[in-house]
Parts: C-alpha cells; structure tokens; sequence
C-alpha cells in the first residue's frame, strides 16, 4: 500500500517544486547540493567498497560477450515500460518499434540474450516516465542524488518510481528473487564500465559536478530528442550572445 | 550518352557550391580519425610514441583557445593574457592525459561516420560512432568544427551526448567564482602533476 502511494506523492512533490522553483531546465538548479553531495559520498563509498570489487570479480569470471549478453536480456525486460511510455508520449512508430525489437530479441535473440534487432534496423531506444513527464513540459525540478540509485532529479526520481509500476516483472517474480535479480544486473551494469569510471574520477576537477553536469545534459539530449526545447546550446559555444 | 553526361555536369555545378562548404568539416574528421586508428593499431609503437603522435593529430584540427575561452565562457576575461595562455597550456595537458590513459585499452575499434549537420551560427557537427559490437555498445562522439579561414578546426567534443566543454565549464564555475583564475590554474597543474604517467 505504501508503496503503490509513493508516485502519487512524488508527483505532487514535482508539481509543488516546478511551481516554486521556474528555472529552465538546462541550468543546474541544485538547491540541495550540501544535502547532495553527502548522499553522493555515501553511494560512492557503496560503490567503492561493494559494487566495485563485487563488478570486477565478475569481469575476472564471466567474458565480456557473457557479460553483455546479460546486460541485454535484462534491458529486453524493460519493454513493457519503454513501450509504455512511448505511447504516453504519442509516439506510436517507436512503440512499434519497441515491440518489434522485443519479439526479434525474444525469439531470435534467445530470451534477449542477444539483440538481432539491432542490426535490423530496431535500434535500442531509452523511454522512462522522467522523460514522458518533461515531454508533457513538467520541469526537471531541483537536481537529486537519491539513495543507493544515484544522480536523478525530483521529476526523474518520480518518473522512476512511477516505472517501477509500470514493469510487468514483479506481477509473476517473487519479490526476492526479483531483489537478487536487480543486484545482478548491477553488478552486471557495472563490470561493463569499470574503466570508463576510473578514468572519469581520475580526471574530473570535481568528480561531484562532473556527474551533476553529465547526467543533466544525457537527460536533456533525450528529451531534445523529443522535440521538446530544453535549452539554447548556441549560448554555450557563443558566450557574447548569452543574456 | 552526350546528353546525360552534359546532364550529370550541370547536376555537379549546381551541387558543387554546398558540397565544397559542407564537405570541408566532415573530411577533415574522417582523416583525423583515420589517421588516430592507424596510430592505435600500429603494433610497433610504445605507448609514448602513440600518445606523441595523437597529440600532434589533434593539435593539428583542434583550436584549443577557442575551446579554452568557451569552457570558461565569460569568465575568460578575468583573466590577464598571461593566465589565459597558462590555461590553455594546462587544459590542453590536461585533455591529453585524460585521453592518453586510453590507449592500451584500444581493441582495434572502428570509427564510422554516422552524419554532418551546420549548426544555427556556422559552426558545424560531424557525427562519429565508434564501433564496439553494435547497439548500446557503441560510443557516439561528435565533433563541433569551426571555420578558421580556409580550415575548420574541433572547439568541442560531444561524448555520448556529453559535451566536454560544457562539462568542464560546470566544474570549474565554482572554482573561478570562489578562488578566481589563480585558483583554476592551480587546480589544473596539481591534477596533471599527479597524473599517472603510461605505462609503455
């Protein structure tokens, strides 16, 4: 019950703070940065002294092709939420798309193991709830660095709640075996980019704001490719016509 | 036969303007990728050599003062020609020693690329991808190219949808609005002196 009540409060959160707070969505509105930058040590020495040595284990057990195998027979299950949010966003070719791709990959592609859709010309596409929100023009909101789950924003948080609804998954899966399969997966996720992480600590200036700055423009590349107008990026490489 | 030859000439004239202006950003990223590949897989170089040679490929196409000024954005002007060309020299290292770090773990990767836009203000976009086994797999990188008289030259690389100067733009803000340009020159040498040299 508690949970099935989380969306709903967070949504309301959303809906209070964009109209508190109006401030385009490319700037990086981090209100709570002292508040978020100790969650973000606490995920990073979680990181540090679990997923970390738990991922690279896993890279010295299991080969890469293995690994990435994993990776997409996990993200083939996230269909129904894709799916679904493509079609809140009114986007009916991509939901076809989707379902096309996850036929391909459940079936050619043994179990999504494999992804024979790819090359087929079904790309992989990332939809979530976060982005039908901003489609739907929901400001991104205060920058958040959620527990356990990362750089998020309040709409985003929200929209990965409302998410987690949408997977079908948990309607047949026993709730612990479900646990223990989202661990894999990370674990799994992680082992795909052990280096890339190293290299990026090593050479951020300020490994905090890095991460902040990345996950903003990711998330505003994804919604300009909904045809929504995040921000003018022309400021950015012309900074005499900026206000 | 004539007249279809006559035909394809006039077709060529007609198409020939735009393609001499658009075509100029999107070659010189296909040499500079191919010839970064080359250095990649040349199995007779150290690491050192490699790293050298990648940085004269990329001093040779990239405007590293332009790409100074834009991650500073409207700071730049505080600081004295001095610090800014102490900047450009630090950041440049910077950038090199970051990228260098990459070079054992190239796997014979290839680079294709994917399509070239004009951006609203004349500076143009070359879409690469570099392939590692397709899908969500594959790294996206863009350049931004800007005109330099008759060359075009990068002032921005876009990493999966990351743009480098940007980015560095967030995290230096700070620094420059707390420490001022001393600070941010500080900050750079400490990091690229505590860089861990390649292993060749």
């Amino acid at each position: 019950m508690t949970q099935s009540r989380l969306p709903a409060v967070l949504v309301a959160l959303v809906l209070l703070t964009s109209c508190a707070a109006r401030r385009p969505d490319a700037s990086e509105h981090d209100p709570w940065e002292g508040l978020n930058r100790k969650m973000f040590v606490f995920n990073d020495k979680l990181d540090v002294y679990a997923l970390e040595p738990a991922a690279t284990g896993w890279s010295k057990v299991a080969p890469l092709r293995v690994r990435t195998s994993i990776s997409n027979f996990f993200s083939n299950l996230r269909f129904p939420i894709v799916t679904a949010n493509d079609l809140l966003q009114g986007k009916v070719l991509a939901a076809g798309n989707d379902i096309g791709r996850f036929a391909v990959n459940t079936t050619v592609g043994v179990l999504g193991f494999f992804d024979p859709a790819a090359g087929w010309g079904l790309e992989q596409r990332d939809e979530d709830f976060g982005q039908t929100l901003g489609v739907w023009g929901v400001p991104s909101g205060p920058y958040l660095v959620v527990p356990l789950l990362g750089p998020s924003t309040v709409r985003d948080a929200a929209g990965q709640a409302v998410d987690v609804a949408l997977a079908v998954t948990p309607w047949f899966v026993d709730t612990w075996i479900l646990a223990a399969a989202r661990m894999f997966d990370a674990v799994d996720e992680r082992s795909l980019y052990l280096q890339e992480v190293r290299d990026a600590k090593a050479s951020a200036l300020d490994y905090y704001s890095f991460v902040r700055n990345a996950y903003l423009q990711r998330r505003n590349a994804q919604l300009k490719d909904s045809a929504v107008n995040v921000d003018n990026e022309e400021e950015l490489y012309h900074p005499e016509i900026a206000p | 036969m004539m007249r279809r030859t006559a035909l394809a000439v006039c077709l060529l004239a007609l198409t020939s303007p735009a393609l001499a202006g658009g075509d100029a950003p999107r070659a010189i990223v296909q040499e500079m990728t191919d010839r970064a590949i080359a250095v990649l897989g040349d199995q007779g170089l150290s690491s050192d050599d490699k790293r050298h040679r990648l940085e004269d490929i990329a001093s040779a196409h990239t405007d590293f003062q332009t790409m100074s000024q834009l991650v500073l954005g409207r700071n730049w002007s505080q600081f004295s020609p001095q610090q800014q060309t102490d900047f450009v020299k630090e950041f440049k290292a910077h950038l090199s020693m970051t990228y260098g770090r990459n070079i054992q773990n190239y796997r014979n990767e290839k680079v294709v690329i994917v399509s070239d836009r004009e951006e609203a203000r004349g500076d143009w976009t070359v879409q690469t991808k570099i392939l590692r086994g397709g899908g969500a797999q594959d790294i996206l990188v863009d350049y931004r190219l800007r005109r330099q008289g008759d060359d075009w030259r990068v002032i921005d690389i876009v990493i999966e949808r990351v743009s480098l100067v940007a980015n560095f733009r967030s995290q230096l803000q700070e620094v420059v609005s707390q420490g001022g340009p001393t600070k941010v020159i500080e900050l750079l040498r400490e990091k690229n002196a505590r860089g861990e040299p390649i292993a060749s």
